[in-house]
């Protein structure tokens, strides 16, 4: 495992390169001057007190293969960016990089990094901006944060040395995982000046709360899994496809996360485009009845699948599990793709707990309010982690 | 590894026992293994790659094998991943290398960094990373790879498409084997593209002309207002709010084109020198 761990360190650690194309940090200017709405169909909202006016649909560049979806988003107007060191191996930065070397005085980039403590922080930054051309980062984020612990005195010492060093304008932290106690907790430090979260009409309600506060405290709130793990992905074989897979379908849930006007900006991902065309014009449209009854629609197909929250199974396990922790980990590898996160979390459970097995219970004691198939999502669980 | 094996140059490894697999730390004096060996296949590639494992899956990732290798308080890690064909090795490589930094004659591509190396050869893409990140690496990454690269059996040929491209105006460090969207059009599953000063090139193959002919047809759907060229077997040009003017044709098999072309330069010269360079 430790070699593991840390082969991902030495790619994350990346390359020293010359930087390319470098924009001078004296000529930074908000990424752009207008206000909502803008007669281009862009809409723009304020991120958080940062003075930058960012497009409600930004573009999260995890996935991307060819950068000319990239160039063309953004001179479609787009211009919120997202990437991470780690990103294709810190090959996602590269490509980043050169796909908006023209433009980068007028677009927000955001990149992240992983690192635990202060010095690996400051290193991952400098390949960072040697890997996107650039001298500065607009945002930079604390990578993937789920417990308040995580935000260490150490890690923000490292953004506030990069602040007043002028490599990064903002600081951020992103989280997919424990909004209830992480998004609070970011907001009290006072530090943060964003907060990348998994945001989708799937999660639990409080959510909105969650968002609504930070947001009254002046911190921008950039959602990301704003699609639920792969809506795109609705197999042709599912017999909800008809339904979910035409035209349209898969914008709703963008849509519902627009309509939540303390969300300052999306990163959803994108790969060609015709899905920057589809999410260009969701930006102007609004979440109506129709996509309700498809939300309502993809609700049906996950369902027994997805945990929201809820905590009306707390205790009913005569074992003993935490079900709906083991259920939300399913969903981070099965959901999200992020397994690694969901494996994780797996792990934080006492081993007693982790071995314990539903088949030596004759019938299982969680009834699960929203449907949720406990007893195979946790064989599920089993399966994958254990 | 069906297809690795250790050939003459390393019989000094095969003495040492059957630990001495590929890849192996013994390929250069001084280094030793620390830890068990890795092997990693599609269904766990997450476990070890997590945040890119994707770009390997996409290129048809196979299997990984792999050591860590230390020497004093330095440490290489070392992995070799087998590809289902030489293109789709060279296409990982290209979506591995830095474009800004020249590339060292091995395999079909070789790259040495500071704290990276990689090359790809036959089916295999093999990569190094060392540690410490503060340090500069090249000289033992360097012997690594030069190693590694005796070792691995294929082709060094570069995949017929990259020697395609018309050189004139062409950035020979950007072509990519793009494995997905190229160019962002959802409908061309995999493609060579390359940068040029006046715009971007592309190449498409498909398993039969009738599929290409058929593809063309979805080309000139999606466009829109098209006109007929007289490039190759068919061909138009037409324009589009992303992809600017732009040329496609038909040659056999082969898509070509070139897209977000500037308004100084013949779109169709353009297309058929392309498609001259095109058996």
């Amino acid at each position: 495992m430790n070699e593991q761990s840390s082969r991902r360190r030495f790619l994350i650690a990346g390359l020293s390169l010359p930087a390319f194309g470098n924009v001078s940090s004296s000529s930074r200017q908000p990424a752009a001057a207008g206000s909502a709405p803008a007669a281009s169909g862009l809409r723009y909202r304020n991120l958080g007190k940062t003075g930058l006016k960012v497009t409600s649909v930004g573009f999260g560049c995890m996935i991307t293969s060819d950068p000319t979806v990239i160039e063309r988003a953004a001179d479609a107007g787009i211009n919120y960016f997202d990437t991470a060191r780690g990103y294709q191996g810190g090959n996602n930065e590269r490509m980043v990089g050169a796909a908006l070397k023209s433009k980068r005085k007028s677009v927000v980039v955001s990149s992240k990094s992983h690192a635990s403590g202060k010095e690996e922080a400051l290193r991952d930054l400098e390949t960072s901006l040697r890997e996107l051309g650039t001298d500065y980062l607009d945002i930079w984020h604390l990578h993937a944060k789920s417990r308040p612990e995580q935000l260490t005195e150490e890690l923000m010492e490292a953004q506030r040395v990069a602040k007043q060093q002028g490599k990064i304008r903002f600081a951020g932290v992103s989280t997919h995982a424990g909004h209830a106690e992480l998004i609070p907790a970011a907001v009290k430090t006072g530090h943060f000046d964003v907060i990348l979260t998994s945001y989708n009409f799937s999660m639990d309600p409080l959510m909105e709360k969650l968002i609504a506060d930070a947001r009254q405290a002046g911190v921008g709130i950039v959602a990301m899994k704003v699609m639920a793990g792969g809506f795109r992905k609705v197999r042709e074989a599912d017999p909800l496809h008809p339904k979910l897979g035409r035209e349209g379908a898969m914008l709703a849930m963008l849509k519902w996360v627009l309509k939540n006007s303390n969300v300052d900006t999306t990163i959803p991902s994108i790969t060609d485009l015709d899905q920057l065309d589809e999410n260009l014009r969701v930006m102007t449209e609004a979440f109506g009845a129709a996509d309700q009854k498809l939300l309502a629609g993809h609700l049906e197909r996950i369902r027994p699948l997805y945990c929201r929250m809820c905590g009306a199974c707390e205790g009913a396990c005569a074992r003993g599990l935490p079900v709906s922790d083991i259920i939300r980990y399913v969903s981070y590898a099965e959901g999200y793709g992020q397994y690694q996160l969901g494996r994780e979390g797996f792990l934080t459970i006492p081993a007693e707990l982790r071995q314990a097995s539903c088949a030596s219970c004759v019938k299982c004691a969680v009834r699960c309010p929203n449907g949720v198939q406990v007893g195979e999502r946790v064989a599920r669980a089993h399966e994958l982690f254990a | 590894m069906k297809r690795l094996r250790l050939i003459a140059g390393c019989l000094w490894l095969a003495a040492s026992g059957p630990a001495a697999e590929f890849p192996s730390c013994g390929l250069v004096p001084g280094w030793i293994q620390k830890g068990p060996a890795r092997e990693f296949v599609s269904d766990n590639l997450y476990d070890y790659i997590n945040g890119n494992s994707e770009g390997y899956l996409i290129y048809g990732f196979q299997n990984m094998r792999g050591v860590t290798c230390v020497s004093g308080d330095r440490s290489i890690v070392f992995d070799v991943s087998e590809l289902p064909d030489s293109e789709s090795a060279y296409g990982l490589f290209t979506s591995n290398r830095d474009p800004r930094e020249p590339l060292e004659k091995a395999g079909m591509g070789a790259q040495v960094l500071g704290q990276r190396a990689i090359f790809a050869k036959g089916s295999y893409f093999v990569e190094f990373a060392a540690s410490p990140p503060d340090q500069d690496h090249r000289d033992a990454l360097r012997a690594f790879l030069l190693a590694a690269e005796k070792l691995v059996e294929g082709t060094t040929a570069l995949p017929d498409p990259v020697g395609w491209f018309p050189a004139e105006g062409l950035d020979h460090a950007s072509i990519r084997l793009v494995p997905q969207s190229v160019l962002g059009l959802s409908m061309l599953k995999r493609g060579y593209v390359a940068q040029y000063e006046f715009g971007r090139a592309v190449i498409i193959q498909e398993s039969s002309p009738e599929l290409a002919s058929a593809l063309m047809g979805r080309l000139r759907q999606r466009f829109g207002q098209t006109e007929a060229a007289s490039v190759a077997g068919e061909s138009f040009t037409g324009s589009d709010k992303y992809l600017g003017r732009l040329v496609f044709f038909r040659k056999g098999a082969f898509i070509g084109g070139f897209v977000n072309v500037g308004e100084g330069q013949d779109l169709v010269a353009s297309a058929a020198a392309l498609a001259a360079r095109i058996p």
